[in-house]
Order: C-alpha cells, then sequence, then structure tokens
C-alpha cells in the first residue's frame, strides 16, 4: 500500500476520537450513578439515626 | 391523544427520557460500528487505489464522513438550541448541548485527516485556504459554546446563552460548504453528491456510504448517551435519581 503511514495516521485520528466519544459519557453516567447511590446510603443513614429511641446520644 | 405526540411529550419527562436513552444507545453504537467496520474494510482493503493520488485517497473514508457531520451536528444543533429557546423545552437545551462535544470531535477528525492527506498530496501539512480556514473556525465555535456552557452555574441560563451562540453561528455553514465555489480554493471542490451524478468511480462509492450511514448511527448513540448524562446531572437529588443509583447498572 502506498502512504501506508499516513492512511494508518488518518485511521488512528479517526479511531481514537471515537474511542473519546464513546469512553466519556460512559464514566460520566458511572460516575452520576454513584454519586446518587451515595447520596441515597446517607439520607437513609441519617433517617435512621433521626429515629434513634428517645435517651440515646445522638452520633 | 395521537400517540406519537403523546410519545412526544413522554420524551419530555427526565426519567422517561433516562430510560429511552439507556435502552436506545447501546444499538445505536453497536450498529453504527458495525456498519462503519464495514467500510473501513471495504474502504482500505477492497476499494481500489487511485489512479493519481494511490492508497492516500483512502484517507477520504474518515475524512469527508467526519466533515459531513461537523456541518450536521452543527446545523442541528442550532435547531435544539432554536426550539429551547422559543419553547423553552429543557430536553432540547441538553440535547443541544450534547452535540456540541461530538461535532468538535468530528471537526478534529476532519482538520486532522484533511491535513494528513494534504501533506503528500499538497506538500504541506496546512494552508490558510478558505475551506481550511473556515472549518477551524466551526472547531472554535464548537468549543466556544462547549466553554460558554460551562462558565455559567445555573444550567438553564448557561444552555441559553450557549445555544444562542450556536444560532448565531450557523451563518457559517453555508460559509464552509460553498467557500471552494466563491474564493480560489487548494481544496477541490464538489465530488460527491448525494442526489446527483458523482465524480467519484461507482466502485469507490458504497464504503463511503457506509462510512456516512454509520457515523450517524454512531452519532445517535453517543447524542443519547452524553444527553443521559448531562440528563442525570441537572436532576441529581431527586427521587428518581436516586432509586436509579439503588439499581445495577
Amino acid at each position: 500500500m502506498s502512504y501506508r503511514d499516513y492512511v494508518t495516521a488518518a485511521y488512528a485520528v479517526f479511531a481514537a476520537v471515537l474511542l473519546w466519544d464513546y469512553v466519556v459519557p460512559r464514566l460520566r453516567i458511572r460516575q452520576l450513578l454513584r454519586s446518587a447511590r451515595l447520596l441515597a446510603a446517607r439520607r437513609a443513614a441519617a433517617s435512621s439515626a433521626s429515629e434513634a429511641p428517645a435517651g440515646e446520644l445522638p452520633r | 391523544m395521537n400517540p406519537v405526540v403523546r410519545w412526544f411529550h413522554q420524551l419530555g419527562s427526565p426519567p422517561y427520557f433516562d430510560r429511552f436513552a439507556a435502552r436506545w444507545a447501546p444499538w445505536a453504537y453497536g450498529i453504527g460500528l458495525l456498519v462503519m467496520a464495514w467500510g473501513i474494510w471495504q474502504g482500505l482493503f477492497v476499494a481500489p487505489a487511485d489512479y493519481q493520488q494511490g492508497d492516500s485517497f483512502r484517507i477520504l473514508y474518515v475524512h469527508v464522513p467526519s466533515a459531513w457531520m461537523s456541518l450536521a451536528v452543527f446545523g442541528l444543533m442550532a435547531a435544539y438550541a432554536a426550539a429551547a429557546l422559543v419553547w423553552r423545552i429543557k430536553l432540547c437545551e441538553i440535547l443541544a448541548m450534547a452535540c456540541a462535544p461530538i461535532g468538535a470531535g468530528f471537526t478534529l477528525i476532519t482538520l486532522a485527516t484533511g491535513s494528513i492527506w494534504g501533506k503528500p498530496m499538497w506538500g504541506t501539512w496546512w494552508d490558510w485556504d478558505p475551506r481550511l480556514t473556515t472549518e477551524l473556525i466551526l472547531l472554535f465555535l464548537y468549543l466556544g459554546v462547549i466553554g460558554l456552557y460551562h462558565a455559567i452555574d445555573d444550567r438553564r441560563a448557561a444552555a441559553r446563552a450557549a445555544g444562542l451562540l450556536a444560532i448565531v453561528g450557523v451563518a457559517l455553514l453555508p460559509v464552509i460548504r460553498y467557500s471552494v465555489d466563491w474564493w480560489n480554493s487548494l481544496h477541490q471542490g464538489q465530488t460527491i453528491s448525494l442526489l446527483g451524478e458523482s465524480k467519484m468511480d461507482p466502485s469507490m462509492l458504497p464504503p463511503l456510504w457506509a462510512m456516512v450511514i454509520g457515523t450517524h448511527v454512531w452519532f445517535i448513540g453517543s447524542l443519547l448517551a452524553r444527553a443521559r448524562a448531562d440528563n442525570l446531572w441537572r436532576e441529581s437529588g431527586k427521587d428518581w435519581v436516586r432509586k436509579l443509583g439503588q439499581v445495577p447498572q
């Protein structure tokens, strides 16, 4: 194949940008769902603490 | 109510859109990737070499579809931004802003692959030619939209400001398209036509059309995924997002 290096470089740029385009939103969604999970756990812990029997010292 | 109209209204609901995007984005990515894989295979190993350019012409199979996408995505972004400004549809703001990084990516591919092709064919990596220069301005416009969207804390105000920039920037699209006709340009004129007869040999066309279709379908997947991420971010703290966080993805 003539101009092999140029052709390879062009297709590598194309593949790299598409890979970035695929990975970035997936990572962002994963991070947001993780944050949502942590927030839900924190709120559940806070509500169970507020339901503690009278006389118990708050933590 | 008409089922299509009802579906359109449902799609404006953030939880419904999240389910829709989560379901269809992987399909669009997968189909787009398969079609592009076929196009790349045909373009690299089956299509005959050009009688003048040799194998360097194979770069056009990634360059031309990306260039078309860079223009089409900007037009779509401006259309979503206009709809968001006129009708105050939050989903349109999200979709408009999701278009920007994808369009910027395709513009970057266009400039980089054009430059790589230009070195052996024109003898230079870059020339301040009207087509190249206007495409570079398009990249700066995309970066401007992205930067403006992230520079303002209020998401809705940010989307409106960035959307306005996108609407104004649409004026650049015909300049890019017709730059090769209006000015003396090093860049070649129109070779491939969607409706009329193309100047390329028919044996070279199937991989190109496959790449054009593949990049469009890929774009749908990417748009859904990015819009889903932005939608989750804006809605973080709402009950439906917290419940979603408890479901293993």
